[in-house]
């Protein structure tokens, strides 16, 4: 009788202590996705994040890529969701214009860790037109050309710096009879970004610097022009060019299909498994070599204007973005390009040619521009608009009259 | 003896019936109900509580909408071109099995095989199967001397086509397995006064074997018509409904128009206007095989 009270007063102590340890704690809910889902770099960031931060619990969701912003929207309608969440910046317009993003400027403000970031990343979370911060940087990727070393010395060519010498190489390169082609064309999913690079570079721009979409301008048709007619006219892309994603756009330039291939740095640690030396890396060919550009896209961190717990939130996205942890990350198989200048000048980065060419690109890359419709444009419309022009359907002023209604509309 | 029943008794039924009925009335009705009055309203996902009410809007926005009526025709001919071969080609199967053979049973179990399979996966392997720079149906039909150079098969304005073919290795077994199992179930001494009255084996087939397994092909026909023309994961993951429009769907369409382009109103204004259509379709189809008279099946029964 006595032994069994003393256990269920040690029981109840035990509850007792549990659920005030439990009551003091801030839950913060973390969603996110993983490049690579087998990595643990970001559960043992979480894990040491709360163990320095006794007040606060982070909780983490992981999603894929694929299913990651259908689920977000699924659960912010539904009035539930993360209080925050890793972030891509063409998700930012429609969200911004839908009231559910936080402010994060005043935070900044007290941030010690502001000071690192390379300044002209912040436009990646700001909205034309409108103050204030949306989106905490922390990793972004810029578009460079990936070229088969070996082809190209074998034919004698100069790896090309600008359209014309691209183009010039790629014809050179294809062989359908071999089914060899110079460039592995990307119409499927997820092709936005590399056209947008060759756009950017030949010299076209989404949005002008007023903030009016000119991507149906007359510039823009012509270097879209140049990207359809690299399929349609010279054919030094494969006959799938359309509907090739990023799993065949890979796998033909692995296989030996491609001469070149438009892609990150993500990519680069198995092209060096794969070709070794044979691989080369280039910044997009320009237009006009004295005006390089290419396209850039920034993974970043937000809060919702939902959340219950924002300081709480904000602390964890910003201790994120803070050296120890930004080294980590980027360091990771998760890692893309650091946005601290301090983790960026290691030796890791500039002695490493995929990371140099990349960082080089971050001087001049360009994202695309926070609108109510570049989720839509970005996921659907892009690539139903660059398909029925390869295939003819289309001619590229129809195609981008859609696209500029699409990302001004929203729908 | 038959009796009156008393005021207990006749509404023990309903009290015993209660439970499903309520559950029935929450599962279905309600998302019924709920989906009906959303496809009146212009409303975006990311904020459903900025609804409005719009009338029919949604109902003639998407009616005028050439994308739509070009789903619709695509989703005719993916429901009729999967539907009919994977009937004749599960018909064959179910032929074949039904005779005796060493090692049938284990064929038998093994032609299961793509109908267990997972649609997602069906889609990459046939993705990766007519891909247009190593897929193994390329290297078949240039071996065969069908074709000259690798076609980049779902790349082409025929795309549909790829799909269907794979949805028609996937759905035949269905089928194959019904029809065996029906054919099982007709009694011999049926053949057998057949042959007396010296019918051959075609007549056989079409006068005993066709009457007997109506009710199994009618259902099954049906059954796959309606999941044929609700299943989108073959299309979403092989095509996207592209290139271009040349695949697009109506159930992917109105994921299309619910998930990228958020209009969630006018998406559910597609998914009604598809539930009708689906509606009128089976019950023509059963008016059609009513009038032919075999097996004199009603919708009651079925």
């Amino acid at each position: 009788m006595r032994k069994s009270s003393v256990a269920l007063t040690v029981v109840a102590l035990v509850l007792f202590l549990l659920a005030s340890t439990a009551a003091a704690k801030t839950r913060v809910t973390y969603w996110l996705w993983l490049d690579d889902p087998t990595d643990t770099t970001v559960q043992e960031l979480v894990e040491e994040f709360n163990r320095l931060h006794p007040d606060i619990e982070v909780v983490t969701e992981t999603i894929p890529l694929a299913n990651y912003y259908d689920q977000l929207l699924m659960a912010i309608s539904g009035g539930g969701g993360p209080d925050a969440a890793r972030f891509k910046d063409w998700w930012l317009g429609a969200f911004y214009d839908a009231d559910l993003l936080e402010d994060l400027s005043p935070y900044i403000a007290n941030w010690p860790g502001a000071d690192d970031v390379v300044p002209n990343l912040w436009n990646t979370g700001m909205i034309p037109g409108v103050d204030g911060i949306f989106m905490l940087p922390h990793q972004y990727i810029t578009f460079y050309l990936y070229y088969r070393a070996d082809w190209f010395a074998e034919a004698g060519l100069n790896p090309p710096r600008t359209f014309d010498e691209f183009l010039e190489a790629a014809l050179k390169l294809t062989d359908p009879a071999n089914n060899r082609y110079g460039f592995g064309l990307r119409g499927g999913a997820g092709g936005q970004d590399q056209w947008l690079a060759f756009m950017v570079a030949g010299g076209a721009r989404i949005v002008d610097e007023a903030g009016n979409i000119v991507i149906n301008s007359p510039k823009a048709v012509e270097v879209n022009q140049w990207y359809i007619d690299l399929y349609r006219k010279h054919q030094v892309a494969p006959p799938s060019a359309p509907t090739d994603a990023y799993a065949q756009v890979v796998g033909a330039f692995q296989a030996g299909n491609t001469a070149m291939m438009a892609h990150h740095v993500g990519s680069s640690v198995m092209m060096t498994d794969v070709f070794g030396d044979n691989v080369g890396v280039l910044p997009i060919p320009a237009a006009d070599p004295e005006n390089p550009a290419t396209m850039g896209t920034m993974s970043g961190n937000v809060v919702f204007s939902t959340a219950d717990v924002k300081d709480a939130a904000f602390k964890f996205i910003s201790w994120l973005s803070e050296h120890e942890a930004m080294d980590k990350w980027s360091k990771s198989r998760q890692g893309q390009l650091p946005v601290l200048q301090s983790v960026a000048e290691q030796d890791y980065y500039t002695q490493n040619e995929f990371f140099r060419v990349s960082l080089e690109g971050g001087n001049y890359a360009i994202v695309w521009p926070p609108l109510p419709g570049t989720g839509y444009v970005a996921s659907y419309v892009w690539q139903n608009t660059m398909q029925r022009a390869l295939l003819g359907e289309i001619t590229s002023q129809q195609m981008l009259d859609e696209i500029a209604k699409a990302l001004r509309e929203g729908n | 003896m038959l009796r009156r029943l008393n005021e207990k008794e006749r509404f023990t039924p309903f009290l015993l019936l209660g439970p499903a009925l309520l559950l029935m009335l929450l599962i279905v009705a309600y998302p019924l109900f709920q989906a009906l009055r959303l496809s009146l309203f212009d409303a975006s996902l990311l904020r459903p509580d900025r609804a409005r009410f719009v009338g029919l809007t949604n109902y003639l926005n998407v009616l005028r909408d050439p994308l739509f009526l070009r789903s619709l025709l695509n989703s005719t001919i993916w429901v009729v071109g999967c539907v009919t071969l994977q009937f004749t080609i599960g018909m064959l199967g179910a032929l074949l099995l039904n005779r005796e053979f060493p090692g049938r049973g284990l064929v038998r179990g093994l032609s299961l095989i793509p109908w267990a399979t997972s649609g997602v996966l069906v889609s990459l392997m046939w993705t990766w199967m007519l891909d247009g720079n190593y897929g193994v149906i390329n290297d078949i039909l240039v071996r065969l001397g069908l074709i000259s150079q690798y076609r980049p098969w779902l790349a082409l304005p025929i795309s549909l086509g790829g799909v269907i073919a794979a949805n028609v290795w996937q759905g035949a077994p269905f089928f194959a397995v019904m029809l065996l199992a029906a054919m099982q179930s007709v009694p011999q001494e049926l053949y057998e006064a057949a042959r007396i009255d010296g019918a051959g084996r075609f007549q056989q087939f079409r006068s005993v074997t066709i009457p007997l397994i109506m009710p199994t092909i009618v259902i099954t026909t049906m059954l796959r018509i309606v999941w044929t023309a609700n299943y989108m994961d073959l299309v979403f993951v092989m095509t996207g409904g592209g290139p271009g429009n040349a695949s697009i769907i109506l159930p992917v369409l109105s994921y299309i128009t619910a998930y990228k382009k958020l209009k969630v109103g006018e998406a559910t204004a597609m998914a009604v206007l598809q539930a009708i259509l689906l509606i009128i379709t089976l019950f023509v189809y059963l008016r059609l095989v009513n009038r032919k008279g075999e097996g004199g099946l009603s919708l009651y029964e079925v």
